[in-house]
Parts: structure tokens; C-alpha cells; sequence
């Protein structure tokens, strides 16, 4: 069987898979038939390598991409799970319906995005999205055709939701959709003196903005996180009722430079620059449209290319409410002792259900961008330990470096999803490198 | 307009059916997965606002295409024009392992577009319009050793369209045969080829934008054509003498 080499979308994982792109239902049926392990494919442009293992079978879905139902009085959408959520959002919109959890990237597949439970910007008004999920469909080597819903399988469903494809193939999706009034938005911008300030205006009420995140400095460790907080609300006086077509290159962002571009220099260089940007040049409030706020990553691959062949490490990390003081002291003095490269370092809230291996819960995400090295993996190390000392939760879609041990300790329901699964699936036939690096 | 698509539930079939649609063209799509026609047809009815029948056919079995051909009647009365991108493969397909195959295979590549013709041309002709899109295969330029009927049926099929233009050729019905190369389909997505595939949906843009020419034959890549006439002109001995030395 032809291989194919690939790797993660933070390059540290790189394996030869064999990859199928079935474009029958028979033909899912007939591949998953043939392997004894296997996983299924989104788009392939995880963090991690959440959708394929050496050696192992990967089924790209792209193909099962369409809309099988859709009814917009009772705003409800029944469609294949290799939906790219930007062709998906595309369809949606032009109804004035949307759904609002959606990741900085266009082309991430639908059923990739429920594998890995997002939540995108705006989690602390809409949660993850799981609350506009109605039902799925998926495809499982032994158990056959399964549809999982509230009222159908519900055990299955929720392992199924945030479930990193464990549970087998999902092929179609049910989704709740939510009105939409403009396609345009108002965004604010707010300077913050540091990572403290940020929490203090990142204000947990406040419903009116759905989505806020800030964009903070590391190149500075005596102002440490200085930067700016981006809201943005739905423009509802815009007249605007033409919507662009979204299209976006396909693969571009798997791409490199030849070596990495980024260290203390060129970070603090881009990171001054941006911020004079926002901060002196850029209007405090400006009209700004869906493909700007949705999809901020979208034609900014370059960031990614400069981390070089090595790649870099991307941090994720749900911190409850009363912990998130004792979490920056802890952050700030490692930082000064450490000295890490940190490329981007962005703060948000989190509004959710915590339940099994979900990224979700009540709290303060931070996110982090390491250059791939010693120094910082020895800073990644050391945030490891302050997750496991004060039971804060870190993303497992994000961070390649997590193991098994680490993740158990973080995530209280670790053992619930463990046997919840081997109860399911004996034999653990959905497998991938992240499956099975963190003891799944 | 309106047009008839079979084999439409996968690669160059369904990558027509799209590009048809957005063109806002009714279809009737066929094909012989219903759970795959199902999805198409709603997904297609959404986007672009336009009709959309499926009928589920297996193409290799000359009872079911009789059948339908004989149930069915009118829904052909309709038809601007018809498609037939339809192919099919088996791993016996060599000359002493391919027993009952052989007529599937036959079927499906050749004998049910016949078929199908063959109840459309008189109703093409008494509106003297239409149009017929046929799909060979660079295969039928030489024997193999395998893939056998296949490359058989197809050569068939080659024939067979020249002949329809033949007798076409004073009517105004435009008889279109496309000769193809590797196409990038899930059949061959784990097949390391010598030569590169090419992308279906730019082959569907191309039939779309061919759609309204008089009959023509043309090779898609187009440097097939280099290839099989390079072949045709080399006597079959030094064929024969090449693949060994090859081998």
C-alpha cells in the first residue's frame, strides 16, 4: 500500500500513514473492514497528530462534505461531517443563521471540530460546541451504523463530543443553528499593562461583545503581557447583506522555512511592531467583517512557516476562576527565571460543562507559541507542573508534548473516558498518535 | 437545460453533477448508491436552487438497466443532454481469472451506455437536438496484462462513439468523447503512478465549457494524445520487445 509521509500541524510528529479518501458510504464501510486500527481524517490540520500513527490507516472524509438537510424555520442543518466549517458558515449565512463556535482556522473540517469539542472566541457567551450539537452519525468497525444523540446512545454521544475520533467514524452531524443579524461587526480595541490588567478587563459579563481575546507581549518580562484586548459585536445596523464567497488555500499552512526565524529579536521586532499597529496607528473602534474576526489565522500561514522544520509547541491552559491569580504569579516568576521564547500569548474566557477529556470548564484559557527547543521545553515542563500541583486543565488537541501521566492527573474524568471507551470499543480500534501518548 | 449524469455518485460523475449545477442545469443523476445519490441530490437542491432526480441503476447489470430503461421512458423526453462518466474495475480482470466479471465489467464500461443510447438517440433525433458526453480510457490503446476487459471495453467504447458521430454527423446532435488519462479519484489515491493525475473537477469545467461544440474526441490531459499516437505508430513487435526489456 502507497504511504504518505505527514505530520502535525506543529511539525514535531512526522509519520508515513496510509491514506484513504473514501467517496461512498460502501466504501467507509469496505476500508474500515480491511485494517484492524485505524482513524479518521479531517482536514489534518490539528495541532497535534490527533487524526493519524505510523503505520496506521487514516480515512479523509473530505469528500463526505454535503448538506443532506436543512430546515430553516426550525433552524436546523443535518450535514456530512468532512464539511469545512468556512463551507459550512458559507451556506448558513446566506439564511442569516450561523453557528458560533468556530476555531481561527477556515478549512477545519466539521467533524474534526467535534472530535476536538472547540469552542473558538467566543466561548464565555456560547460555550463549546457541543450546545449545538442534535445528533451524530457515526461509523464503528464492529458496532455498525450508530446515530448518537440525547435520547439515543447519550453515553456514546458525549464520549463521541471531544472524543478525538475514539469512537469511530463520525459521518454526519445534526446541528442547532443560531440567528444571525449582520455579517458585519464592530470591533474595540483596549491597551492592557500586563497579563494581570488583562483579567481585570476581560469582563465575565459581558454578553454584548460574543466574542473577546487579547493579544498580549512576552518580549518584555518587566511589563510582562502588556498588549490589547479585541471585542467584537455583530453590527446590527450594518445594510450590508452581500456575503464574500470565503475561499481559502488548502494547504498552505503545513508549509516551512528552511530554518526558524523566530527568537528573542525578530519576536520582540513583530510583537513591537503589531502592537504600535493596534495600539497608535489602528482606530480603537472600526467596522470589521466576518472573515477578519472569524478567521484570523487565514492568510497570516507565514507565522507558522517561520517556526522552521523543528516546528513549535502550542500551550493551552483552562485555569478555574479563583486559581488564576496564584497562576499568573507562578507564570510570571517561571518566565523570568526561564526566559522562554514565547511567540503569541493570548488570553480568553471559557464558559462551559466540564466533562470527560473536554477542554472545558469554568475559567481563564491562556495560550502560549514556543520555538521548539530546549529552554522552552524546559518552561513547558515547568507549566506541566504548576497544571498538575493546581489541577489546571491543559488542551490535549494543542499540546504534542503531553503524556499520559500528566493528562491523568489534570483531567478528573480521565478514568470515566478510559473505561467508558474500552467498555465501547474492547479491542481500541480508533487509534492515533495522540491516543495513544496519552494512555488511551 | 437539462441533463442525465450516470455514475454520478462519485469522482468525475459527481464533480459534473456540481459543476452542472452551479451552472443551475436540472439533472437526473444515476447511479447504483442510492446512499450517496441521497446526499448529492439534497445537497445540490440547497446550493443552487435547481431539480434534481436520482434513480438508483447498477450499470453492470444488464437486467436492471433494461428495466429501468423500459420503467422509466419519460423521464428522457426532458433531456437537453446526457453524460456518461461511468467506469468500472476488478482486481481479476486478467485473462484467466476473470470468470463471471467479465460481463459486469463489459456492462458497466460499455454495453449499458450502449443501451442507454440507444433509447435516448431517437429522441434526440426527433427534437434534432442533443447532447452525448462519453468518457474512454488511455487504457484502450494497448493491451495489458491486466485490467484486460477493461481496456477491451473501453476500445469498444471508442468505437462505438466514432460511430455515433458518424451517423450524427448531419443532425444536430453533438457527440463528445473524452479519452482519460489518470484521473485523481479514490480509486487511484493509493496508486503510485508514472504519470500524474489529473483533477477531476477541472475535467468537469472543461466537458461544461466543451458542452455546446460540435462532436469532437479530444484526450484529457491533453499530452495523452502525444502518448497513445506515439504508440499506435510503433509496429506491435517493437511493442512486444519493449515490454520485455522493460520487464
Amino acid at each position: 500500500m502507497l504511504k504518505k509521509k505527514f505530520r502535525s500541524l506543529d511539525k514535531t510528529y512526522t509519520a508515513d500513514i496510509i491514506l484513504k479518501k473514501p467517496d461512498k458510504y460502501r466504501n467507509i464501510e469496505i476500508l474500515t473492514s480491511n485494517v484492524e486500527n485505524l482513524i479518521t481524517m479531517g482536514s489534518g490540520k490539528s495541532y497535534v497528530a490527533a487524526s493519524f500513527k505510523k503505520d496506521n490507516l487514516s480515512l479523509e472524509l473530505s469528500k463526505f462534505d454535503r448538506i443532506i438537510n436543512f430546515n430553516k424555520q426550525e433552524k436546523t442543518i443535518l450535514v456530512e461531517a468532512g464539511i469545512k466549517l468556512h463551507h459550512l458558515l458559507y451556506f448558513t449565512l446566506k439564511h442569516k443563521l450561523w453557528i458560533p463556535q468556530i476555531p481561527g482556522y477556515p478549512s477545519i473540517t466539521l467533524g474534526g471540530a467535534i472530535a476536538a469539542n472547540v469552542h473558538g472566541k467566543s466561548s464565555a457567551t456560547h460555550g463549546s460546541l457541543r450546545n449545538q450539537i442534535k445528533s451524530i452519525r457515526i461509523f464503528h468497525k464492529t458496532h455498525g451504523w450508530l446515530d448518537l444523540s440525547e435520547s439515543e446512545n447519550k453515553e456514546i454521544f458525549e464520549l463521541t463530543i471531544g472524543g478525538f475520533g475514539l469512537t469511530g467514524t463520525i459521518v454526519n452531524v445534526a446541528l442547532k443553528l443560531i440567528d444571525m443579524k449582520s455579517y458585519d461587526f464592530i470591533t474595540t480595541i483596549e491597551k492592557v499593562n500586563s497579563a494581570k490588567d488583562t483579567i481585570k478587563k476581560l469582563d465575565l459579563n459581558d454578553l454584548e461583545n460574543i466574542f473577546c481575546y487579547s493579544w498580549n507581549k512576552t518580549n518584555n518580562s518587566k511589563k510582562f503581557g502588556e498588549g490589547l484586548i479585541f471585542r467584537n459585536k455583530i453590527n446590527e445596523n450594518s445594510t450590508s447583506t452581500l456575503l464574500k464567497k470565503m475561499e481559502y488555500g488548502e494547504n498552505k499552512i503545513h508549509q516551512y522555512f528552511p530554518i526558524n526565524l523566530w527568537n528573542k529579536y525578530t519576536i520582540s521586532f513583530f510583537q513591537n511592531i503589531y502592537f504600535k499597529y493596534y495600539n497608535f496607528y489602528k482606530k480603537k473602534i472600526f467596522y470589521d467583517n466576518f472573515e477578519n474576526v472569524m478567521f484570523p489565522y487565514a492568510g497570516k500561514e507565514t507565522y507558522f512557516h517561520m517556526f522552521g522544520k523543528k516546528g513549535f509547541f502550542e500551550s493551552q491552559i483552562l485555569v478555574p476562576l479563583p486559581k488564576v491569580d496564584i497562576f499568573l504569579n507562578e507564570l510570571e516568576y517561571n518566565f523570568k527565571k526561564l526566559e522562554p521564547d514565547i511567540t503569541l500569548f493570548s488570553i480568553k474566557k471559557i464558559m462551559d460543562k466540564d466533562l470527560l477529556l473536554r477542554f472545558s470548564g469554568e475559567g481563564i484559557c491562556f495560550t502560549f507559541d514556543f520555538t521548539n527547543n530546549k529552554k522552552n521545553i524546559n518552561f513547558l515542563n515547568k507549566l506541566d507542573e504548576i497544571c498538575i500541583k493546581h489541577h489546571l486543565k491543559p488542551s490535549l488537541i494543542k499540546d504534542s508534548r503531553l503524556n499520559s501521566s500528566t493528562v491523568q492527573k489534570c483531567y478528573k474524568e480521565y478514568d470515566i473516558f478510559k473505561e467508558t471507551l474500552l467498555n465501547f470499543d474492547n479491542k481500541r480500534i480508533y487509534k492515533s498518535e495522540l491516543s495513544e501518548r496519552i494512555g488511551l | 437545460m437539462s441533463y442525465l449524469i450516470l455514475g454520478a455518485s462519485s469522482g468525475l460523475g459527481r464533480d459534473l453533477a456540481y459543476t452542472f449545477a452551479k451552472n443551475l442545469h436540472n439533472l437526473t443523476l444515476i447511479s447504483r448508491d442510492d446512499r450517496d445519490l441521497a446526499p448529492i441530490k439534497s445537497d445540490l437542491e440547497n446550493k443552487f436552487q435547481i431539480k434534481v432526480n436520482i434513480y438508483k441503476v447498477d450499470a453492470s447489470s444488464k437486467d436492471e438497466v433494461s428495466s429501468f430503461l423500459k420503467n422509466k421512458e419519460t423521464i428522457f423526453n426532458d433531456l437537453d443532454g446526457v453524460l456518461f462518466p461511468i467506469g468500472m474495475m476488478s482486481n481479476n480482470d486478467c485473462i484467466s481469472k476473470i470468470g463471471e466479471n467479465a460481463d459486469i465489467i463489459n456492462n458497466a464500461n460499455y454495453l449499458s451506455i450502449v443501451r442507454f443510447i440507444e433509447k435516448i438517440m431517437p429522441i434526440f433525433e426527433r427534437k434534432n437536438n442533443g447532447i452525448i458526453v462519453g468518457f474512454g480510457s488511455v487504457a484502450s490503446s494497448l493491451g495489458r496484462k491486466t485490467n484486460v476487459l477493461y481496456s477491451a471495453s473501453k476500445r469498444a467504447l471508442n468505437s462505438y462513439f466514432e460511430s455515433l458521430i458518424s451517423t450524427s454527423n448531419d443532425k444536430n446532435i453533438k457527440t463528445q468523447f473524452y479519452i482519460l488519462g489518470y484521473l485523481d479519484t479514490s480509486l487511484a489515491s493509493d496508486k503510485d503512478l508514472i504519470f500524474p493525475k489529473a483533477s477531476t473537477k477541472e475535467l468537469a469545467l472543461r466537458v461544461y465549457n466543451n458542452i455546446n461544440k460540435d462532436s469532437i474526441i479530444k484526450y484529457h490531459p491533453n499530452w495523452w494524445r502525444i502518448i497513445c499516437y506515439t504508440i499506435s505508430i510503433i509496429p506491435f513487435y517493437i511493442i512486444k520487445k519493449m515490454i520485455r526489456f522493460i520487464k
